[in-house]
Parts: structure tokens; C-alpha cells; sequence
């Protein structure tokens, strides 16, 4: 069977995070403003974020802690990403300083 | 062929004896050191913070917000963005050298670090040389405020990160790091792609979500 070494899968995960950042690019300069493109601008980060910590960093067969937190950082960003999107005036209503 | 004696140093996994030599290292571990991963912690919650900031002031001046990115270079943002990820690549391709114990190939690769890392710098001070052309300044709105912060901060950080690479340069040049021991080297990478993964949420953050 044909193995790709971990040394070589790091060209493809290089290619892979130069094309997801043009085309969120793209995106971002083509389409208006929606859910939709901020639901792939969310999802984009995630991806990105995930490849750089499991294969540049090589957190993926590391200790569970250190992957888990990691990882964690990757899931919640692109979740505040939508809620912020979605939710602007309960966000806005929860920082607003009283008096 | 691979020296059925390696699997007994740190670095490799117990089953890896038919697998190339640029396998990973053992399941498990703490990629470089515990006191590497504290000061990574610690700066993945100062941004942390800074993006909170970043939302509640979306939230609050939507509109800086909205208009705020397309006043942006946004070419720069991606030239940033390439350099970066790229600057990241180079680092993991230098730490999968030193397991093949191929130093002069690493010691290449991390110039090739320090180059994207330079590309980076230079591409971020003539963007804010553009902004101030576009009489872009910190306090035209919150938008400015929040990007001039974060960014700036960000700038410093690939700054000393730079710095931290030149030394592995010299470190790998003086022969510290080996196949079985480069645990200094691991340190800095992770040090590296943590500067990496902050870009990664700044710039859609800043240049992309309106």
C-alpha cells in the first residue's frame, strides 16, 4: 500500500491552508454579507485551526489535555463567530455598562 | 532501514520500526516542554481576550464594523495570512529534518521561517503606512481602535517569535539538537504555531467578517 510519510503530508496540508485562505477571500470580496458566508468564514477558521494544531504542531497523538484545550480554542472562536452574527443586540445587552 | 535501537529513545513510537523515519513521536507526549505550553496558554488568553474585546465592540459599533474591513488593504491581509502559514509549514518541515537527522536541510528550512517571518513585518508596516495615507489612524473609529491594537500586538509577537528561530538557527548549527533529543526545538515550533493559529482568527476576524 502507497504511505504518504508524515514529512510529505505537510506539503498537502500547506497546500490545503493556502487554498482555504484565497478562497475565503474570495468569498469574503465576493458574496454580500449573510449567514451562509459567515457560517464558511466560521468554519474556515476551524479547519485551518485544527490542521495547524494537529499537523504542524503534531497534537494529534499528544497528551489528551494539551490536544483537547487546543482543539477547544478551534471549536468555541468560530461558535462566537456565529452567535455574535446572530445574536448582536443579547451580546451587546450583556456588555452594555449600566448607568 | 531504520536501527531497531531508536525505539528505545523518546521519539518514536513503540510500533514505528517499519514505518518511515519521519514518523511521529510517541502518543501522548508534551510536544517541547510543560514551561513552553504555559507561556503558550498564557498568550492564547491574552488574545483570547482581545477577541471578547473585539466582539463586544462589533456589537456595539456595528456600523465601524461593517464598513471597518473593506477600508482595509485587504491584499495585505492575505499576503500576511500566505506568509504566515507558510512561515508555520517551514517550521514543522525543520523539526521532521532534525528527526531524519538531516540539520543542514532544518537549518535551511528555519531561514526559510525567518524569511516569510521578515515578508510579514514588511508587508504589515507598509500596510500601516498605507492606512496613514488613507488617513486611517487609531482613533478614526472603534473599528481602527480594536484592529491597531490586536494587530500591533500580533506584529510584536512575530517580531520576538523571530527572534526565538534565529536562536534555534544557532542552536542547530552548534549541534544541540539530535534525533533523540530536540526538545528545544520542539518548544520554539510550538511557540511559532501558536503566533500562526492567533493570525488565523485575526484575520477573518478584522479583513473578512463585516
Amino acid at each position: 500500500m502507497f504511505v504518504i510519510s508524515n514529512y510529505k503530508k505537510l506539503d498537502l496540508v500547506w497546500f490545503a491552508l493556502m487554498t482555504m485562505t484565497l478562497a475565503s477571500a474570495f468569498i469574503a470580496e465576493s458574496a454580500e454579507p449573510g449567514l451562509l458566508v459567515t457560517m464558511a468564514i466560521a468554519a474556515t477558521v476551524m479547519v485551518k485551526g485544527r490542521l495547524v494544531i494537529n499537523r504542524f504542531m503534531e497534537l494529534h497523538n499528544a497528551h489528551a489535555y494539551v490536544r483537547f484545550s487546543m482543539n477547544f480554542y478551534f471549536y468555541v472562536l468560530p461558535i462566537l463567530i456565529l452567535v455574535v452574527y446572530l445574536f448582536p443586540e443579547f451580546i451587546a445587552d450583556l456588555t452594555r455598562m449600566s448607568g | 532501514m531504520i536501527d531497531a535501537g531508536l525505539n528505545t529513545n523518546k521519539w518514536v513510537a513503540a510500533d514505528s520500526a517499519d514505518k518511515p523515519l519521519d514518523r511521529l513521536p510517541k502518543a501522548g507526549r508534551i510536544p517541547g516542554n510543560g514551561a513552553v505550553w504555559v507561556g503558550i496558554y498564557a498568550e492564547m488568553t491574552e488574545f483570547a481576550l482581545m477577541f471578547i474585546i473585539c466582539f463586544a465592540a462589533k456589537v456595539h459599533y456595528p456600523a465601524a464594523f461593517s464598513e471597518g474591513p473593506s477600508q482595509l488593504n485587504i491584499s495585505a491581509g492575505i499576503l500576511n495570512t500566505l506568509a504566515l502559514l507558510t512561515s508555520s509549514y517551514f517550521v514543522a518541515k525543520a523539526v521532521g529534518c532534525v528527526r531524519m537527522n538531516q540539520i543542514n536541510k532544518a537549518v535551511h528550512w528555519l531561514w526559510g521561517t525567518i524569511a516569510a517571518a521578515v515578508f510579514y513585518l514588511l508587508v504589515k508596516a507598509w500596510e500601516y503606512q498605507w492606512n496613514t495615507e488613507q488617513g486611517i489612524e487609531v482613533d478614526t473609529n472603534m473599528f481602527f481602535t480594536v484592529y491597531y491594537y490586536m494587530t500591533f500586538n500580533h506584529f510584536l509577537h512575530v517580531a520576538w517569535g523571530g527572534g526565538a528561530i534565529l536562536w534555534a538557527i544557532f542552536r542547530l548549527k552548534r549541534g544541540a539538537y539530535t534525533p533523540d533529543s530536540h526538545e528545544g526545538l520542539e518548544a520554539i515550533a510550538s511557540y511559532w504555531h501558536m503566533i500562526d493559529l492567533i493570525w488565523i482568527i485575526i484575520f477573518p476576524l478584522l479583513y473578512v467578517l463585516r
